[in-house]
């Protein structure tokens, strides 16, 4: 039997909690740091910390503190040395010679050299592994055969001593250096990759400033400094990533200063601006990155260009930013940003109502009834939503889809909207990686050419582009191709989001970076 | 037991079939060509038949294995066993809050049926129901974390870092006791027995301790139990607000990505445990209610 309480045991009961619970109370703190450690928000877990397989944001920002490339990006956006200490370029654009520093180590101690190189490049493109990264590194004289399993080894990689590395490209691509800036471009040592298998991924062992110390998934990652970095030895004694999902709790951490730096969530940027006058915390920067309105341009009515010219003369993209978005962006002016562009900028056509309801009525457009896919992001909704008011205003019915994300994306992979709202984040800084994924014919779908646009002209300015070996012929066939993708309007080119972070003003060093993997976290401290 | 879960295996398999999306899209990132695509297809077995993939699943599950994830490449299990204490810590300290005083409150509510103290409390009740927890759970930080500084607003750990979450949790099952109690305590305080019992001459505190407490607890106790079934399957939200690294948002972020492994492992862990929780509520019937009993001695 149940032996059941009596009045007096349910006061004693009462008591005790009473008593137990401001106890806990007193003896709890809203305190959350680690001396000495820079605490940083992310959204969500890492997925994977293995370079050959990381897509996403945070394991290529977490990565960029534990690994190194051969070279990699400075604050401009500079190609400069990171691994290689120099490299020449062949006069044909094909031969990349790399001259490896002698003091790069391994957390684990062991020494890097050529060999490493070569051992991380096939890795990826190893027909075995299972890196979404192959294109990065497929360039390569002898990558595909290597992928396809006809050749035991990449033949355009070439030891020639322990510190050089060549690298043959099967025929020149200017940006190459900029793709060996990436993330899966890292070097790893072998021994620990044999060592952990399938779990190197959440064991990374890299040469970077840091190491990785703990790894609580889910709560958070503890990074130490690495004092035989050969690069530095960082200002704080290590780099803390709480792992925290919801804005509003991150906020909070914040505000008790549990964190010391977070990225300002829209619905407290004008809170935080506002708070923030006079003491210069926040930070922003453009990021590279565009937000746009794609159209299908391979079936009706989009394949019309003058239906998709009523669309973007119908939307009042400048009102929407400044109401709306509250300028936490920089009208687009084509579909590369700003800092990337080193030509003057396309003019894009203003907003003209009346014009776009006659393009309605020429196209045949009135009250057909066209679909816009969109995520289930609340923003995104709001946007969708000004997008629907505008178009109806000129005399077209739009249907708003929701969907969730990895059928948004299946869908729109597959060609299955007639509109839909995206943005593309650079992979590295070239204007050619806002040109030949999005834009380039033979990369329709997944590959990142949504819209299907096709055009055979742009395809060859291009290509005409990825060729060059100069600058300035480079820029030339760019800036061409941009002109011409404008004129074609494949896109309602939107916006660059701009990236706001605010931090504790005990912080020192701190600076923002326009690409996450080019903070190596040596210079901030407290 | 068995054909229980095997049904369970089908239909959970079957379901995320039939879902739309597919995790190849989200495992190649922004850029991928098709030829990665068919292969990481191959290598997650997205290739094969449905029927195929079921069958392999199923020899995966006799093994003791649920698979690994497609994302993380880390064993579900080991991920599970995890997370999985820490959600049932959480369901515990929720209900170590929720049954004490969700019954307590409920039987003064009756006892004071029509007065101040019933009133307020049917109030409390009424509002706690109503009260999603993300907007609780949010006011409780607000104060506790922000006004008070005496708890860290998130994070998974020691005993300060579950009593937020803890009570965000118990507020909507402390609702539901105070009422199922008060209305139980008041439907037996007309009984036939309970007047017998005063007729007697015992005491109120022998009727109310004994008498109406113990017949109270069975409606009680199948609430409790219900409730305890869920958390145990992970508190999305509270879990999400207060960054506690459960089973809840595990499997959320599972469902998100499309993460089948993840997805189906979880299905069934939650499809277990809450077949055991209802094993354990009707064990407890048994004790508490000799109606109940299978070969009681007072029968």
């Amino acid at each position: 039997m149940l032996g059941l309480a009596n009045r007096a045991e349910i006061r004693f009961i009462l008591l005790t909690i009473s008593l137990l619970l401001p106890l806990c109370l007193l003896a709890c703190s809203s305190n959350d740091r680690i001396a000495g450690y820079v605490h940083y928000r992310i959204n969500y877990n890492p997925t994977t910390l293995d370079p050959a397989l990381i897509v996403d944001v945070t394991g290529g920002l977490i990565a960029a503190k534990l690994f190194n490339g051969l070279v990699r990006l400075d604050e401009t956006l500079k190609v400069i040395p990171d691994i290689a200490e120099s490299w020449d370029i062949s006069q044909d654009g094909t031969t990349y010679t790399f001259h490896l520093r002698r003091d790069v180590r391994f957390s684990n101690s062991r020494m890097m050299s050529a060999a490493d190189v070569k051992y991380s490049f096939e890795r990826i493109l190893d027909p075995r592994g299972k890196s979404p990264n192959t294109w990065i590194l497929e360039k390569i004289s002898g990558a595909k055969a290597f992928m396809k399993g006809e050749d035991s080894e990449v033949s355009g990689i070439k030891i020639s001593d322990p510190y050089t590395i060549q690298l043959i490209l099967e025929k020149p691509f200017s940006p190459f250096l900029n793709l060996l800036t990436m993330t899966a471009a890292y070097v790893v040592p072998q021994e620990e990759v044999q060592r952990w298998g399938e779990d190197f991924a959440s064991h990374p062992v890299g040469s970077g400033p840091f190491r990785l110390m703990e790894w609580k998934h889910n709560n958070h990652l503890l990074l130490d400094r690495n004092e035989h970095y050969f690069g530095g030895v960082a200002m704080s004694t290590g780099l803390r990533y709480r792992i925290i999902p919801e804005d509003i709790t991150a906020i909070t951490e914040f505000e008790l200063g549990n964190l010391d730096i977070i990225s300002v969530p829209a619905s407290e940027y004008r809170r935080i601006m506002k708070a923030d006058a006079g003491k210069n915390l926040v930070s922003s920067m453009e990021g590279i990155n565009t937000y746009y309105l794609g159209f299908n341009c391979s079936r009706p009515p989009f394949e019309d260009i003058m239906a998709r010219k009523a669309v973007s003369f119908a939307i009042d993209r400048k009102r929407i930013l400044e109401t709306f978005y509250e300028n936490r962006g920089s009208l687009a002016h084509g579909p590369i940003p700003d800092i990337l562009r080193r030509w003057d900028a396309p003019v894009l056509p203003d907003y003209d109502p009346a014009y776009a309801r006659q393009l309605v009525e020429a196209a045949g457009l009135k009250g057909k009834k066209i679909q816009l896919y969109i995520t289930a992001d609340p923003e995104v909704v709001d946007i969708a939503e000004i997008i629907q008011f505008y178009l109806r205003n000129a005399g077209l019915s739009v249907m708003i889809k929701q969907l969730e994300w990895s059928s948004y994306k299946a869908a729109i992979n597959n060609g299955e909207a007639d509109m839909f709202w995206i943005s593309w984040w650079a992979d590295y800084p070239d204007p050619e990686n806002f040109l030949f994924p999005l834009f380039h014919s033979s990369n329709h779908g997944p590959s990142g050419n949504r819209t299907r646009y096709t055009n055979k002209a742009v395809d060859a300015l291009i290509e005409a582009g990825q060729k060059s070996s100069t600058k300035k012929e480079r820029d030339h066939y760019y800036r061409l191709a941009e002109k011409a993708i404008v004129e074609d309007v494949p896109w309602v080119f939107f916006w660059h989001k701009t990236d706001i972070t605010v931090r504790q003003s005990t912080l020192r060093n701190y600076r923002i970076y326009p690409i996450y993997s080019l903070d190596k976290g040596l210079e901030v401290s407290f | 037991m068995i054909p229980l879960l095997m049904g369970i295996t089908f239909i959970t398999f079957s379901l995320t079939k039939a879902l739309p999306g597919d995790p190849v899209f989200s495992i190649v990132g922004e850029r991928s060509s098709p030829e990665i695509i068919e292969k990481i297809r191959t290598e997650i077995g997205a290739d094969k038949s449905v029927i195929r993939q079921y069958a392999g699943y199923v020899t995966l599950l006799l093994q003791g294995e649920l698979g690994r994830s497609y994302y993380t490449n880390r064993k579900v299990v080991d991920e599970v066993g995890l997370k999985f204490p820490n959600t049932l810590l959480l369901a515990f300290a929720a209900l170590v809050i929720a049954a004490p005083f969700g019954v307590l409150f409920g039987f003064i509510a009756a006892l004071y049926k029509g007065r101040a103290a019933d009133k307020i409390l049917t109030m409390l009740s009424v509002s706690g129901v109503s009260m999603p927890v993300f907007w609780s759970g949010l006011l409780l930080m607000l104060l506790f974390s922000l006004r008070l500084k005496v708890l860290p607003p998130s994070g998974t750990g020691g005993l300060q870092y579950l009593v937020l979450p803890a009570i965000t949790l118990s507020l909507p099952a402390l609702a539901t006791l105070i009422r199922v109690t008060r209305i139980t305590v008041l439907d037996l305080m007309d009984m036939q027995f309970i007047r017998t019992a005063r007729a007697k001459g015992l005491t109120e505190t022998a009727i109310n301790s004994i008498h109406i407490m113990k017949n109270a607890l069975i409606p009680v106790i199948t609430v409790i139990g219900l409730e305890f079934g869920s958390y145990l399957n992970g508190a999305v939200l509270t879990e999400t607000i207060f960054g506690w690294d459960g089973i809840g948002r595990y499997a959320m972020e599972g469902i998100i990505k499309r993460d089948y492994p993840v997805i189906m492992g979880c299905l069934l862990i939650g499809t277990i445990v809450f077949v055991l929780m209802n094993l354990i509520v009707d064990i407890v019937y048994h004790y508490v209610d000799p109606r109940v009993r299978l070969h009681g001695t007072d029968r």
